[in-house]
């Protein structure tokens, strides 16, 4: 199929053998990733196409369905749009105000990210048994989403010279009109990225939702599963959830800027442009307060209560093994998400083409499938290859699957930004495309390949039931240990797990909300160059 | 510095791909190992290890949901590693006996059994029971309903509590729907919301309700009471009652085993379904889990009636398998 796009022109001064070379060998490498990630959807059309045209329509226009597509489209615009204007005020005051500790203070605002969901959502409706609900839903999502708009935020502010601040100041713009006509402008790519994966997040959610009583999409699919065992009226409805996740894929694409590019030359600092009235700080610091007693004391505190109420002795060989075990697969995942995302990035630095677009589209739309679709659509492919089924390395592939979007939404983000002027200038000053790669590209990617990596190593660790369905029997993740406790409610013993599952994945969460080294670096290597 | 942690980091990868693929793989032909897909909780009583130095069998266990472990089956087909399937409960057996995946159980393959235990085409059976029944504050119920019926009488008002979403309540319904019609069920449920019924989320939170004072009445399967005292570590203020003999409200549900078509191992898959039918084991699942033995005259669990004398009413398991009917009476009606 490559061989039907146009090639587009590369902007590098490159002997044309090479050029053809490299070519021909990312468009390969970028046509096996897609068919890769289009696995889930095929096996959709296949099980959908089981059903008849008459009961395709009867189960899509029956008032249930149609009841739980607004209660999924209310819930995942809610979710958005909160996180939206709180998230990014969030990081802007994190950014722009001048507060003690700065750096300690982004920690507890990113850390419910190392929460999974539905250890989240437990730990509420342990301390109130009522809440249930569209309401209820939406506040859970809002505050387990959050890190992802704080995040992507941040790093777009990262990239705003300080002098640039300064000045609009000095010409008198009042704060808001510097955040509209300066800012905004500038983040736009990475605030529309942050609201992808959120979106996506929640369409694909199902613990939360579950737990709250929310009839959502993926209850739906599960309901079917549950009551009917009907794989094919689970696939339409699936189908559908797709092209839902399909509208904020287009909605990101035309949000985003065209025009942004990076700035290469050493930024100037945002220090003495940072606002220092005690009003603004005061607000900052209750809202950071306000959200972390709300997402990580509350679920921390019924954690360690069902931790220290728990009767029933720890099994520490096998709280270590199952600690191993997920660390091992969740890297497992990351790395490979690593790999195959970086040839569709080399795709997105030549130019945007059909073939990157149409890649990439397909592989944001599967991201918002629920975890049962991803496992049993392996399932059912990889039952027919005994030596693959069932092994570790399926099961780091269905994290691929899941959640390579993540780790491609972070890397495009920051690549599509770098000028071509950039790569134009190295390639007259004689350098190869692997020198240019290794001294100019990498350097200003890798801070957001690192970011990509993390997170899909990061929701690999707390992912459920495609792991109930693809892990080598008898392998047991932390995941999996708090499923089979809660499942008979045994929440105290589920407790431990849920703790080191917790802590673990504290780790790179703290990695991920220091990115000022990595910036540093970013700098340092500019200079030398 | 940034190259050589992508390099460490694809070195590790290849050595992964490498350490799967080699992991799983089973063509030996002599039975030295039996793979068990089960929808029984771990931490639930299941004489695994016993069969295995009886035998020196090596069993492998695949634990999961019993309708996501169904779907699984279903899809993998004839592929099936899986060499018996253990479901919690009846509906998930007939989803995988409807698709033709289980081999048909030779007669002398649980005799023991009563046939009502048994798929009538001998594709799975009956390992354990557990019966609907009503949690109950002793201090505030006196006088014990006769008849699930009887809780839409006024002096129930607000005080009765149920899990409409809950897989075991609907098997409830299903059964009632086939008892009565469905007509009879919407019927009973109208009056129960216009009584004031109160909707928990899950069995336990009936029973904790209770305890605390919320309700004095739900309904629950038999082992709640057992298991929120147990996670309480405390006595707790609920007891279990019967309905009267018969009574739809003390329908029975049964965990169940089939052996795979697929599988190449039906003596020692057979021998596994005897081995959880003899009674010592059926005796240890009643003590060690609070189950029901399906043996005609097996001891019930402390403190609860017999099966037979729970006198369960008439109903065919294997129509449990459709709970979407129930379902949308229930949406109709808006209990769920």
């Amino acid at each position: 199929m490559p061989s039907t796009i146009p090639l587009p022109e590369l902007g590098l001064a490159l002997s044309p053998n090479s050029r053809g070379y490299a070519k021909k060998l990312i468009y390969a490498a970028v046509g096996i990733v897609t068919a890769f990630s289009l696995i889930p959807l095929i096996y959709l059309l296949i099980r959908a196409g089981e059903k008849s045209v008459t009961e395709i329509l009867t189960l899509l226009l029956r008032e249930k369905t149609l009841t739980v597509i607004v209660t999924t489209a209310t819930l995942v615009f809610a979710v958005t749009l909160i996180n939206l204007i709180v998230g990014v005020a969030m990081a802007c005051g994190l950014h722009f105000v001048r507060l003690p500790v700065r750096r300690f203070l982004i920690i507890p605002v990113v850390l419910p990210l190392a929460i999974p969901s539905y250890v989240f959502t437990y730990t509420w409706i342990a301390l109130v048994p009522s809440l249930s609900g569209l309401l209820a839903g939406i506040f859970i999502l809002s505050l387990t989403t959050m890190p992802y708009l704080v995040l992507a935020t941040m790093a777009g502010l990262r990239r705003i010279d300080g002098a640039q601040i300064e000045m609009a100041q000095s010409l008198g713009l009042s704060k808001a009109a510097i955040f509209f006509r300066v800012v905004l402008p500038q983040i736009r790519g990475h605030v529309s990225a942050g609201a992808l994966l959120t979106g996506l997040y929640i369409i694909s959610d199902f613990g939360a939702v579950y737990l709250l009583k929310v009839e959502t999409l993926t209850v739906l699919i599960q309901n079917i599963y549950r009551s009917s065992y009907d794989r094919g009226a689970a696939a339409v409805i699936s189908i559908l959830l797709i092209l839902l996740s399909l509208f904020f894929v287009f909605a990101d694409e035309k949000f985003r800027s065209k025009n942004e590019h990076e700035r290469v030359v050493r930024l100037n600092p945002i220090k003495s442009a940072l606002i220092r009235k005690k009003s603004f700080i005061a607000a900052v610091i209750s809202a950071i307060a306000i959200y972390s007693f709300l997402s990580v004391a509350i679920p921390l505190y019924v954690l360690f209560s069902r931790f220290y109420a728990n009767r029933v002795s720890i099994e520490w060989s096998n709280l270590a093994s199952a600690s191993t075990s997920t660390i091992l697969v969740s890297a497992m995942g990351a790395g490979l998400a690593l790999l195959l995302s970086i040839p569709l990035g080399f795709l997105v630095i030549e130019r945007e083409s059909l073939l990157s677009k149409t890649s990439q589209r397909i592989m944001l739309a599967s991201h918002a499938l629920p975890g049962v679709i991803i496992g049993l659509a392996l399932v059912s492919l990889g039952s027919k290859i005994s030596f693959l089924y069932q092994t570790t390395f399926l099961l780091a592939i269905a994290y691929v699957l899941l959640f390579l979007a993540k780790s491609i939404a972070t890397i495009r983000t920051s690549l599509t930004r770098i000028p071509t002027g950039v790569k134009e200038v190295a390639a007259t000053l004689g350098m190869n495309q692997w020198a240019m790669l290794r001294k100019v590209i990498f350097p200003i990617a890798a801070p957001s390949i690192g970011l990509g990596t993390i997170l899909v190593f990061l929701t690999a660790m707390k992912e459920l039931p495609a792991t109930l369905m693809l892990r080598p029997t008898g392998f047991d993740t932390l995941a999996t240990h708090v499923w089979s406790s809660a499942a008979i409610n045994r929440f105290n013993e589920a407790a431990p797990y849920a703790l080191t599952l917790v802590i673990i994945a504290a780790v790179p969460t703290f990695f991920i909300s220091r990115p000022d080294k990595a910036d540093r670096a970013f700098i340092n290597d500019e200079m030398r160059s | 510095m940034k190259k050589k942690v992508l390099f460490v980091l694809s070195l590790g990868l290849i050595a992964g791909v490498l350490s799967g693929c080699s992991s799983n793989d089973d063509q030996a032909q002599d039975v030295s190992e039996i793979t068990i897909y089960s929808g029984r909780s771990e931490e639930y009583f299941t004489p695994f290890t016993e069969w295995e130095e009886k035998t020196g069998i090596k069993v492998n266990i695949r634990y999961g949901d019993s309708a996501e472990l169904a779907a699984q089956i279903l899809e993998e087909g004839t592929n099936s590693p899986a060499d018996l399937f253990l479901s919690q409960d009846a509906g998930s057996l007939g989803a995988i006996s409807q698709a033709g995946l289980f081999a048909t159980l030779p007669d002398d393959i649980g005799v023991d059994i009563p046939s009502k235990f048994i798929a009538e085409d001998r594709s799975w059976i009956g390992v354990t029971g557990r019966t609907r029944v009503f949690a109950y504050n002793p201090v505030k119920v006196s006088v014990l309903p006769q008849s699930v019926t009887n809780l839409t009488q006024a002096k129930y008002r607000n005080q009765v509590g149920i899990a409409p979403s809950n897989a075991s309540f609907q098997a409830f319904i299903s059964g009632l729907i086939n008892a009565k019609g469905e007509a009879a069920a919407q019927k009973w449920l109208n009056d129960m919301k216009a009584n004031g019924v109160k909707i928990y989320p899950k069995n336990s939170a009936i029973v904790e309700a209770i305890d605390k004072g919320e309700i004095s009445i739900g309904l629950v399967n038999h082992y709640y009471v057992w298991e929120v005292t147990e996670s309480l570590g405390r006595e707790i203020n609920a007891k279990i009652g019967f309905f009267a003999p018969g009574d739809i409200g003390n329908m029975v549900n049964v965990s169940g085993i089939g052996s795979l078509a697929s599988s190449a191992k039906q003596s020692a898959a057979q021998d596994f379904i005897n081995f959880l039918t003899t009674a010592a084991v059926q005796k240890e699942f009643v003590s060690q889990s609070f189950e029901y033995s399906l043996l005609p005259d097996a001891i019930p669990p402390v403190g609860l009636l017999t099966l037979e004398a729970v006198g369960a009413p008439a109903v065919d398991l294997a129509s449990l398998k459709d709970v979407q009917r129930t379902q949308d009476l229930l949406v109709k009606v808006g209990l769920l």
